[in-house]
């Protein structure tokens, strides 16, 4: 699974500008952590689905993805 | 007694103005009909217009779906009947999306949509009844336009599709609108008059209170008393005079790759070319000869529609550059090609020689270039950062003469506002406001349209400019085009003020540092280009040899297209980082193929004098290692232009004695220098023999390497902040300076530092016969928002820095006594930096680094940094960056130390070379540097281009008549003896065949 986020879909957000990386696959809960825009997206929710339909179609696997947000400094006031 | 701030709650007059004014928007469309049916197809772009289509193949679209994935393009088909109701009147496709839309109409390219224009007009394209539309999309996460407030709400890679309709407008209601844009910008603009507004704002909620928003009775009569009564008002006026010029700033890449901005180029276009069928007064200003070029190859049909608007005047090419290319850190030689590439292209596809460069987004302006316009038939320079970002002085000009290193001057200007506006009355005041030359200047240039990713100028902005002469409060404007406002503003302009000096962004000083290799490669396939394209010429101009004049060339392309203003100094996405370098090693394995053509058992010196600088060169089997890379030792005494054998040089036993100090300090010394070194490679003491001085001060560090806390905010890989070194992250010493290695040549000591996160070696080599130091950094770097640099302190009495811009050098201010010395803090240099007093002082050659800190008695080299927006990986990874430490006898150019550069800089390789003796004489003896041979663009010549860098008078003594050159290779004379000027560049041309 670290390795499909890694050269799958983190190749994808990262031509919007965004970044995620694999924490942790533990009973079906993906952990993900999201850096660059992703970190600040007002429709991350929306991505999030995409990647467990995606998981879904490509690997056979069903899972719920916990977003972790990691927003740079100069955006916490956003 | 405390103060109670009232809280005003109850609705106000001009409350109830906007929100009738929100409703006026509401009333645009009379009439709309969905279409429904539709399909789309999810795709992702993998190169220039190739797409790979992704799983599942067309699947319907209806209003609500979720369409778009991270990275994505979609195509989306619909087709359909124009319903009886809307037979006889104008008929919209409506779209509202984040989206950026190239919309075909019956197989016609119609329009573009995105969050700037949600209709196109689809009667001129209507086959009878019926119409079938293909829409391509590519979403855009980061709206291009972001300084647009309305679309910064629509961000994301995954949007809802809001549908697609048929739709028939109120043109009374949508003309109403546009007044009301206008005068209510100017009712809540602090720039007009405070009575005007009063004025404005009462009046309109008069003109509103005739409309009857349900029925939408009583617009025409709206209409009719916002003309009678605020129009027709002429009791206020204003002053000033702007000149409105429609454009669209275009970032290659950015938070895109460069694939993406062919379809940005030409949905750019496309919508500017339907605006111009419908409004002809339009005329619109767009740049870089690379995008143009990808619109003749993947969108031929638009480019022939492109080239009969350019004829009629419309469409105007501006900014003669191939792309518009960051400005500090590209060398002379480069900067050249971009106008070589981007005129020759401009006159093939038009006729058209552009007389402009066009720079607006770019980060501070090199001194060099005044002079590469000129003779690139360029006589008028724009570039707005100076005027708009400096964040401690004012630009004192925006209309004035900037006059160069050679005293080339042109005709600049540096607009007062951004370049990117959306034509409010607001923004155009605010532009005379901020104008600074209104006495001399004549016109102030504002510039209108979306942009940093394309979008231009919408039907909103033109109507704007024709209600434009009748608000007695705004300035004259008066629409017109790049190279006529410069003309009429700025042409054999007496009196305007000159600016003699680089033009300093007081901003993005980052961006000389900022991901390390892409600044390293660009360096040395700028001087691998070089060698390249001179062997290349020279066989072919005395050898008979065929030129790969196709190959050459695409090579300088794709190294020019990489220096795009957000590629090269290192502000964009992860992935744009990682096509640049695979683009460099496109470039280097397409150069090694050609120099193979020019192999040789003997080594060349492609320097135009006797190369005998202490050089590395590379075998397998040599003793000693540097970048990672075994190899040997050798002063190779080859006269230039030459070709010889060259032997590793001979050894010395015992040439340096290392003596264990206290405190973990270690005293050397060698026939040249007595040595204290620090544990953790800085100098304690550098006493040179041969001069019989110390060059270390007391208390200042010398080769001391530091990490300070980079935290410079939103502008991360662009900015570095002046107070970044009020936090030093500390650099452990894992191991201390040791003896690592030591033949008859040379000797390594190494120091190893740790972090908590990267290991950092130094190695510092001597050299048995040499008084230079070598310093080699081997990182991996692994921090964030950290600065590495490393910091000299030597005891030299100067004021200035002298710093290699790559034609000449520039004197920087030590000194911190004015505001524009203290915003200095960090420049850009190139090959090298000097601090001398009148009889000696010390170079620092660098190997690919540009950043120099000017910290008042200290000097730092910027060597990491490690920021994490656009890209969060930006510089993690492997470094090695070298430096020479060259103390000298009397001043930097009575050293050679530019010379010790290119041979610093320029590998020895082997070759075979073909060069006529008396010519290789004549390029020796002129002293100028050559910096580059090739066989001109029509084939006709040998061209070669020779500067003069160490500001001094020289000649050229040819051996037979020769063409004087531009460098765009028109030929503007002839002669025998060129006599060359200080930091003058020249180009001459010898015929061939």
């Amino acid at each position: 699974m670290k390795e499909y986020i890694e050269n799958v879909l983190a190749p994808r957000l990262q031509g919007d500008g965004g970044w995620v990386e694999f924490v942790s696959l533990e009973g079906g809960r993906l952990t993900l952590t999201f850096r660059g825009e992703c970190s600040k997206c007002t429709v991350l929710d929306r991505c999030t689905d995409w990647i467990q339909q995606k998981i879904l179609e490509d690997r056979g696997e069903a899972v719920t993805v916990e977003a972790v947000r990691k927003k740079p400094f100069f955006w916490d006031n956003e | 007694m405390g103060h109670v701030k009232v809280v005003r709650r109850s609705m106000r007059p001009e409350d109830w103005t906007d929100l009738r004014f929100v409703w006026l928007q509401r009333g645009v469309y009379a009439d709309q009909e969905e279409i429904t049916g539709l399909t789309i197809q999810d795709a992702r772009q993998v190169s220039e217009n190739t797409y790979v289509y992704l799983d599942g193949g067309e699947r319907p679209l209806r209003k609500g779906d979720l369409y778009f994935t991270p990275d994505g393009t979609v195509f989306i088909k619909g087709s359909g009947t124009v319903p009886e109701r809307f037979k006889g009147k104008e008929i919209y496709l409506t779209i509202k999306t984040a989206a950026e839309m190239i919309v075909k109409v019956n197989g016609k390219f119609a329009g573009g949509i995105d969050p700037n224009r949600e209709r196109i007009l689809l009667n001129p394209y209507l086959n009878g009844d019926r119409f079938t539309f293909e829409i391509e999309a590519y979403n855009r996460s980061k709206p291009d336009d972001e300084r647009n407030p309305a679309a910064i709400g629509k961000k994301g890679c995954r949007q809802i599709f809001e549908g697609a309709y048929l739709s028939v407008l109120r043109d009374n209601v949508q003309s109403l609108v546009y007044d009301y844009i206008l005068l209510m910008d100017i009712a809540h603009c602090d720039y007009f008059n405070e009575d005007y507004r009063k004025f404005l704002f009462v009046e309109l909620s008069h003109a509103l209170d005739k409309i009857d928003f349900e029925t939408w009775e009583g617009v025409d009569e709206a209409a009719a008393y916002v003309e009678k009564v605020i129009y027709s008002n002429t009791d206020f006026k204003g002053s000033g005079d702007v000149a409105l010029v429609g454009h669209s700033h275009l970032d290659i890449a950015y938070y895109w790759r460069r694939i993406h901005a062919v379809q940005k180029s030409a949905r750019t276009i496309l919508i500017q070319l339907r605006l111009m069928d419908q409004y002809p007064e339009f005329r619109y200003t767009h740049t870089q000869a690379y995008t143009y070029e990808t619109l003749e190859k993947y969108y031929p049909e638009l480019f022939e529609e492109l080239k009969e608007k350019v004829a009629r005047g419309q469409f105007e090419p501006v900014g003669a550059m191939y792309v518009e290319p960051d400005c500090n850190v590209p060398a002379a030689e480069s900067l050249i090609r971009q106008f070589l590439y981007g005129q020759h292209f401009f006159r093939r596809a038009f006729g058209k020689t552009v007389d402009n460069a066009w720079l607006p987004d770019v980060f501070g302006n090199s001194w060099i270039m005044p002079q590469i316009l000129k003779k690139s038939k360029v006589d008028y320079f724009v570039s707005n950062k100076m005027s708009t970002w400096n964040d401690t002085n004012r630009f004192p000009h925006n209309n004035f003469i900037w006059k160069g290193i050679d005293g080339s001057q042109v005709c600049a200007c540096v607009p007062p506002t951004h370049f990117i506006t959306w034509n409010m009355p607001s923004q155009i005041q605010e532009n005379w406001e901020a104008y600074q030359d209104k006495e001399v200047g004549g016109q102030t240039l504002s510039m209108y349209g979306y942009g940093d990713g394309g979008s231009g100028v919408t039907e909103e902005m033109l109507e704007m400019v024709r209600r434009f002469p009748k608000v007695s409060v705004m300035p004259k404007t008066e629409l017109t085009g790049g190279a006529d406002f410069l003309h009429k503003n700025l042409k054999d302009n007496q009196k305007l003020a000159t600016w003699d000096g680089e033009l300093y962004l007081e901003m993005h000083r980052g961006t000389f540092t900022t991901k390390s290799n892409l600044k390293k490669m660009n360096r040395a396939l700028e001087f691998k280009l070089r060698e390249t394209e001179m062997l290349c010429a020279f066989a072919a101009a005395f050898g008979g040899a065929d030129y790969p004049a196709e190959e050459i060339r695409a090579c300088w392309k794709k190294l020019l297209l990489n220096q795009f203003h957000d590629i090269l100094p290192g502000s964009h996405i992860h992935p744009v980082y990682e096509d640049a370098m695979a683009d460099y090693a496109d470039i280097n394995t397409r150069l090694d193929a050609l120099l193979a053509r020019h192999a040789g058992e003997q080594y060349f010196n492609s320097l135009p004098f006797t190369r005998s600088e202490l050089t590395f060169i590379p075998d397998e089997n040599g003793p000693a290692t540097r970048d990672g890379v075994k190899g040997f030792w050798a002063r190779p005494d080859l006269p230039g232009l030459s070709c010889g054998a060259v032997q590793p040089l001979a050894g010395k036993e015992n040439w340096m004695q290392a003596t264990p100090g206290a405190d973990g300090q270690c005293a050397v010394e060698t026939d040249n220098y007595r040595l204290i070194l620090n544990p953790d490679g800085s100098f304690a003491s550098f006493f040179d023999k041969h001069q019989n001085r110390e060059w270390v001060r007391p208390g200042c560090g010398f080769n001391k390497l530091h990490l300070w806390a980079d935290n410079p905010g939103m502008y991360d890989a662009w900015d570095i902040l002046p107070n970044y070194k009020d936090v030093e992250i500390p650099l452990t010493v894992k191991q201390p300076l040791r003896l690592t290695y030591q033949d008859s040549v040379s000797a390594e000591f190494t120091v190893d530092f740790l972090t908590d996160k990267s290991a950092w070696r130094m190695v510092i080599r001597l050299f048995q016969d040499s008084g230079n130091i070598e310093v080699e950094h081997i990182v991996d770097w692994r921090e964030k928002h950290r600065l590495a640099k490393v910091n000299f302190g030597p005891d030299v009495l100067t004021r200035e820095l002298v710093c290699d811009t790559s034609a000449g050098f520039i004197k920087r201010p030590l000194t911190k006594n004015t505001t524009w010395e203290q915003a200095r803090f960090e420049a850009c240099h190139h090959k090298w930096f000097d601090l001398s007093e009148t009889d000696g002082g010390i170079a620092v050659i660098n190997n690919g680094k540009y950043g120099v800190g000017l910290e008042g008695s200290e000097v730092s080299l910027s060597l990491l940094r490690s920021t994490i927006r656009p890209d969060i990986t930006s510089d993690m990874g492997r470094h090695d960056i070298r430096y020479l430490i060259v103390p000298h006898k009397d001043s930097a150019v009575a050293a050679r130390v530019n010379d010790q550069a290119f041979a610093y800089s320029i590998p020895l390789r082997k070759a075979s070379v073909t060069l006529p003796d008396a010519w290789r004489q004549a390029l020796c003896e002129s002293g100028l540097w050559l910096q580059s041979a090739k066989i001109s663009e029509d084939g006709s010549m040998l061209v070669l281009r020779l500067s003069e860098q160490d500001g001094a008078r020289r000649a050229l003594r040819c051996p037979r008549k020769v063409k004087l050159l531009n460098m765009l290779e028109d030929v503007e004379g002839e002669t025998e003896l060129l006599r060359v000027k200080p930091f003058e560049i020249v180009t001459v041309g010898i015929a061939i065949g």
